[in-house]
């Protein structure tokens, strides 16, 4: 058995850090190291998106970063979204628009869906759906979703 | 789906690195974006006795121009490609195939020299090493070479890489001013690997074609860079007939495998359409410039 | 203080869901986010071969090592658990053991055949990588039409065939009807087997409290009720010491409404080790196990007048069951339905239907949202617009002529099933109009050599919602699926606490049904708290599946609700001495009508009915609480027109969705968020399985399509924007006059597609006889249709 490794991170603005095998995951190390369940594993493969976070601003599959790869970096999960108890105006808009039933997919759909605005923050509709894509949800049919997003990339241009 | 256990380094330099491939004869497997080689893992389809991590080696991620030639740093970031603005002036059918590859969260972590390597046939990264007649620089303990696409890609996930040998840099010739340029593909859904990809580039003038370039994604086990069809833009030029007997001739090229997804003779006959289709745009687009 | 008889009602309202604060915020409790002290991970190491014998299993490498490892097989399981034996009353049907480890052969690759226990799920599959199994390989049932016969290798030697069901249903003279008929459209069609790819993957986490003698099972369900009892029954305990609970559930789709080897498997290593046994399914296992959907082979004939008219309906089906009949609902569930729905909301005189469900050395086959109807809806909705085609008709106005009327209903269906209600042809003009039918038949037709071709198709189909007792949900199955009860308890603080037992798994229970309960007691939504999925919190009931969960569970809030209320008012008109007869109450507060300042809170009533007993009226039992179980015994029909738009590549032999709406009759909606969100999001799955999805086996049973890069579902690109409108009907039948509204979408999607795609490509010669129609399946089609000989790849 290979040596445990040591990972030190900032997430959600906190200093945290663990122990762990280096072939950890680094959405099992969230999980379960840092107790932040948030975060689903829902295919192991990179195609879900469920496990999607923000290193260092940007979504990555966290189930295809070992832990050790972290060590030094800024993370992002969902449970980060909120501010002083208000909802980010994602997790608003998602709310709004119906942009969630089983909510599995849903902490990396935010996360996905708050990457790609900050990379076009007035997108249209095909852009939205695109930028989507990398996230599979399986309830809603998306509809709600690209409502949801449409509605707070308005909020979040407003607010810069 | 975990992960098998393995010892795992993350060298300071590549010259380390290449010491660390070269102590494991072979089984070792370098870590780059691990896009691909992660999925591998967590299947226990592969099962490396080691993962040596170039992720932290910041000198392997650049982006330079020099001597007519656009140089990668080989873990430079598939996204950092996808929104820089010399590869937007300099090669806009890399940037254009960028924004083709998988996903926005994929290509946060993915590299061009970890595309590379992977040496998937059905990547948008080896077309384009292809079509622009780039080239790769390999560093092992015995020094380092270049290598063309020609010699790089030997089959379906198989480069001429040994196992103590790291991909350091990536060139592609900048593209001429006024070139013309498309990757047209065709996957089963929005990010997927392309079922068959073109990767086109076409510099001339009217319905003068002086250099066409075209090469393959998905149609075999290695990109195809499609001469003979190139040959006919060359010496008939850019009308109707000579952009349609170019997109028979790519068929006439290409030997793809069938496999679940889509038959041989479906794949021959995309790579017919999609030549045609990605001619059409990058002549459209050398018109414009 | 304002007279509130003019507040909207709740029910109806568009309210944001009460579930979205903790989903939104990652604060959902998934199966795998729970922990349990002392609790060790599962892992199963799984049959390679897709039909072989277990000579022997060596665990000695597995168990020597770091970690506390500890392997189990099916001799280990054998005393503390008996095999899921599907039992159905249904003539011609064969129970199939399946035990929760492979014991002398495996069946279909990725059976269980033996499991692991471990500090770490990583420790545990090391493990199973060092067990070594000896098999004896055995050739595999591959195809349900070869396995029928003699000689075909046997998935269960016990049973002598592979025919594990056989169904007729028959009315009139078909054959006479047929060799009458003017016109007679037949083919055969294939809809390929498909899986429900929940984003969450199954899941079971097992305490077995020792002291107590108790045994809990949080796991990934849509049935807790169910589980419970078969539990029990199979793991020989007391059931009032069997706990089951459904925490929030990521996807169900009815996939996760039987009981699974792996539910069982971990029940028994819990009790056997004493601790608390984890398993988190992953993809791979998913795609390997989980019940698989909708594969049948169906023959078709139907048979029309000069005029258009039905005269008779004529079709053989083959199910490809998999290796067992899934537990409890029997492998009946999927096969049966596509015959008893086949002729659709038409009038048939004369039909004649025979179903198989054979075995195959394949993952089981289950219910899938839709269950059979999609297939029904694909074969009927194909052969209208075969016969439309060969009548020069236009296919609408081929429906119409055909569609039951309302004048008809109720209407008794060639198999038996009464549609109590439907608004059949309104939901068919109405799609028309919303697309502009007419004035896209209109048309001129596109240039011969044209590359680029639109299509239009229409799928109309019925389903029976909200099952009573009367109609088995599984035909023959010995479960009882037509009851669900509500217990509705008012807290001295006068606040509502709503407890049933159906499981939500994203349908909005927790606003839905508080919607109900609010409106009927009188309180404010936010004074009411719904707690489901535990059999511990509710009363009897089997869960949430079927489209049943509007009208049963909300048939029983409303009658408990409703006792509430009306002890309330008893309470409150003994306290303010008045005839109950004068007295409102919403918002939490009953007041005198017209004297608005005499009220009395629903706190004040509560605590007089647990605390102020001297002030109830006599002989009145303390408490403010009821329970009420509901029965709809038939059920109603819920009925929907589809209409698809789309665009046909011939080159890249691609398929796009141009647009969709669908015009559904959904009865009395509670809260059309969520009957939109319900529709929209069956049409993704109906557009997964038109186009894109499909479990590939090998002819040896070897699974294809292992990762979601090969088993491709829809994401947000593929969809089209999807307009839903509804004719609101409340049902005749139900309490509140709901319908169920979870599956119609996939129900209406594949055929609505495939006739599209058809109608695109009509003038090429091309029909559409299967799915899902890959650009590889519909580059076939053309290349053949354009040269006779064809080198088709394997």
């Amino acid at each position: 058995m290979a040596d445990l490794v040591s990972v030190q991170l900032t997430i959600n603005g906190q200093r945290r850090e663990g122990r762990c095998e280096p072939r950890k995951l680094l959405v099992d190390f969230v999980r379960e190291d840092l107790g932040l369940t948030g975060t689903h594993v829902g295919c192991e493969h990179g195609v879900c998106g469920a496990c999607t976070v923000l290193v260092n601003g940007l979504a990555a599959r966290s189930c295809l970063m070992l832990a050790v790869q972290a060590n030094g970096t800024e993370l992002v999960t969902v449970e980060g979204l909120m501010k002083d108890g208000k909802l980010h105006p994602l997790q608003q808009a998602f709310h709004e628009h119906h942009g969630l039933q089983c909510g599995f997919c849903t902490p990396g759909m935010l996360l996905a869906a708050l990457d790609f605005l900050n990379t076009n923050p007035s997108p249209t509709e095909k852009e939205i759906r695109q930028g989507l894509s990398a996230v599979l949800c399986r309830c809603t049919g998306y509809q709600g979703i690209v409502r949801a997003v449409e509605a707070a990339a308005i909020v979040l241009r407003d607010a810069r | 789906m975990k992960p098998p256990v393995f010892d795992y380094h993350a060298p300071a330099t590549v010259d380390e690195a290449i010491a660390l491939l070269t102590r494991y004869g072979g089984e070792a497997k370098l870590l780059a974006g691990g896009q691909s080689l992660m999925p591998l893992l967590n299947f226990r389809l592969s099962r490396p006795a080691a993962l040596v991590d170039l992720n932290p080696i910041a000198s392997l991620a650049y982006i330079r121009e020099d001597q007519g030639e656009i140089r990668f740093g080989a873990m430079t970031r598939q996204r950092t490609i996808e929104f820089s603005d010399v590869v937007r002036q300099r090669l806009p059918l890399l940037t254009e195939a960028t924004a083709l590859v998988a996903h926005l969260p994929i290509r946060t972590r993915g590299t061009i020299g970890g595309s590379l390597a992977h040496a998937d046939p059905s990547a948008e990264y080896p077309a384009v090493l292809t079509a622009l007649e780039g080239s790769v620089v390999v560093r092992g303990p015995r020094g380092e070479r270049r290598l063309g696409s020609a010699d790089l890609f030997q089959s379906y996930l198989t480069t001429n890489l040994q196992p103590d040998e790291v991909i350091v840099e990536v060139r592609l010739p900048a593209m001429a001013a006024g070139a013309g340029f498309a990757f047209e593909e065709f996957s089963r859904r929005h990010g997927d690997f392309a079922l068959v990809g073109i990767a086109a580039m076409l510099v001339g003038d009217g319905e003068r074609c002086r250099t066409a370039r075209l090469a393959t994604a998905g149609a075999g086990p290695v990109p195809v860079r499609l001469r003979s069809a190139e040959e006919i833009l060359e010496r008939d030029g850019l009308s109707e007939a000579a952009l349609d007997a170019a997109a028979r001739r790519a068929a006439e090229l290409v030997e793809p495998d069938s496999d679940i997804h889509a038959s041989a003779a479906y794949r021959k006959n995309l790579t017919r359409v999609l030549t045609g289709r990605a001619l059409r745009r990058a002549m459209a687009i050398m018109r414009s410039r | 203080m304002p007279e509130p008889g003019a507040a909207p009602s709740l029910i109806g309202a568009p309210v944001k869901r009460r579930e979205d604060q903790r989903l939104l915020t990652g604060r959902g409790r998934f199966v795998a986010d729970l922990l349990r002290p002392g609790m060790v991970h599962a892992a199963f190491l799984r049959s390679p071969h897709a039909h072989a014998r277990i000579l022997r299993i060596d665990a000695t490498a597995a168990t020597f090592g770091p970690g506390g490892v500890a392997v189990f097989t099916a001799d280990d399981l054998r005393p503390h658990a008996r095999p899921l034996r599907a039992l159905s009353r249904m003539r011609g049907y064969a129970v199939t053991e399946m035990p929760a480890l492979a014991s002398d052969k495996a069946r279909y690759a990725g059976e269980a055949v033996a499991a692991v226990l471990a500090e770490s799920r990583y420790a545990a599959e090391d493990a199973v990588d060092r067990i070594v199994v000896d098999y004896a390989p055995l050739p595999a049932a591959s195809d349900p039409r070869t396995a029928m016969a003699d000689g075909s290798p046997l998935v269960h030697e016990e049973i002598k065939t592979n025919v594990i069901l056989s169904r007729a249903f028959s009315q009139g003279d078909v054959t006479a009807a047929l060799a009458g008929s003017a016109v007679r459209v037949a083919d055969r069609f294939r809809f390929r087997r498909h899986a429900a790819v929940a984003i969450e993957n199954r899941a079971g986490l097992a305490e077995w409290d020792a002291g107590a003698g108790a045994l809990t099972l949080w796991t990934s369900t849509q049935v807790p009720g169910m589980l419970r009892e078969a539990l029990a029954d199979l793991l020989l305990l007391p059931a009032h010491r069997v706990r089951v609970v459904a925490p929030d559930v990521g996807g169900g789709f009815g996939m996760k409404s039987a009981l699974y080897p792996e539910e069982v498997a971990v029940c028994a290593l819990a009790r056997l080790l004493g601790r608390p046994v984890k398993w988190i399914g992953d993809r791979r296992e998913d795609l390997l196990t989980s019940t698989q959907a909708w594969d049948e082979d169906i023959e078709a004939e139907l048979g029309l007048d000069g005029d258009g008219r039905i005269l008779g309906l004529r079709a053989s089906v083959w199910a490809d069951l998999g290796a067992y009949s899934i537990y409890p609902w029997t492998a009946s569930i999927e096969a049966i339905q596509v015959v008893s729905f086949l002729p659709g909301p038409y009038r048939v005189p004369h039909y004649h239907a025979e179903a198989w469900g054979v075995a195959t050395n394949k993952a089981p086959m289950g219910p899938y949202r839709g269950v059979g109807r999609p297939v029904s809806t694909f074969v009927m909705e194909g052969l209208i617009d075969r016969a439309a085609r060969r009548l020069g008709m236009d296919p609408a106005a081929l429906r119409l002529a055909n569609l039951i009327r309302p004048d008809e209903l109720p209407y008794r269906s060639p198999s038996g099933l009464v549609w109590d209600s439907g608004a059949f042809i309104e939901t068919l003009e109405r799609a028309c109009d919303a697309v502009d039918y007419a004035r896209l038949r209109a048309a001129p037709p596109r240039d011969a050599a044209a590359r680029r071709r639109t299509g239009i198709g229409i799928a109309s189909y019925v389903e029976l919602t909200g099952v009573g007792s009367a109609i088995p949900a599984s035909p023959g199955a010995d479960i009882a699926t037509g009851t669900e009860g509500a217990t509705v308890r008012v807290d001295p603080a006068g606040t509502v606490t709503a407890a049933f037992g159906l499981a939500c798994h994203g349908q909005g229970h927790e606003t839905t049904l508080a919607q109900i309960i609010a409106q009927e007691v009188g309180v404010e939504l936010d004074a009411v708290r719904v707690v489901h999925g535990d059999t511990e919190a509710g009363p009897i009931g089997t869960g949430t599946y079927a489209s049943r969960s509007a009208v049963i569970g909300g048939g029983a809030a409303i009658l408990a609700s409703r006792a509430v209320r009306d002890k309330a008012l008893l309470i409150a008109a003994h306290r303010l001495e008045v005839d109950p007869r004068d007295l409102e109450m919403a918002g939490g507060v009953a007041w005198v009508r017209g004297a608005p300042d005499r009220r009395i809170p629903l706190s004040d009533i509560a605590r007089t009915a647990y605390f102020g007993v001297r002030r109830l009226p006599k002989d009145m039992e303390p408490g403010l609480e009821a329970t009420r179980y509901y029965d709809p015994y038939i059920g109603t029909a819920a009925n929907a027109t589809h209409i698809a738009l789309v665009e046909v590549d011939l080159d890249l032999c691609s398929v796009t969705l141009a647009r969709y709406v669908i015009v559904e009759d959904a009865g009395r909606i509670i809260n059309p968020l969520i009957v939109e969100g319900q529709a929209i999001g069956g049409v993704a799955q109906g557009l997964g399985a038109a186009l894109l999805e499909e479990v590939v086996y090998s002819d040896d049973g070897q699974p294809l399509t292992g990762s979601l890069m090969d088993y491709v579902i829809p994401t947000a690109v593929e969809m089209p924007l999807v307009e839903v409108m509804h004719v609101e009907q409340p049902s005749p039948s139900t309490l509140g006059g709901f319908k169920g509204v979870g599956e119609g979408g996939t129900i209406g999607a594949p055929a609505a597609i495939a006739n599209a795609v058809a109608n695109a490509l009509a003038p090429l010669g091309v029909e559409i006889t299967e799915l899902p129609i890959t650009p590889e399946r519909l580059f076939r089609l053309l290349d053949r249709r354009r040269e006779p000989a064809v080198e088709c790849a394997p």
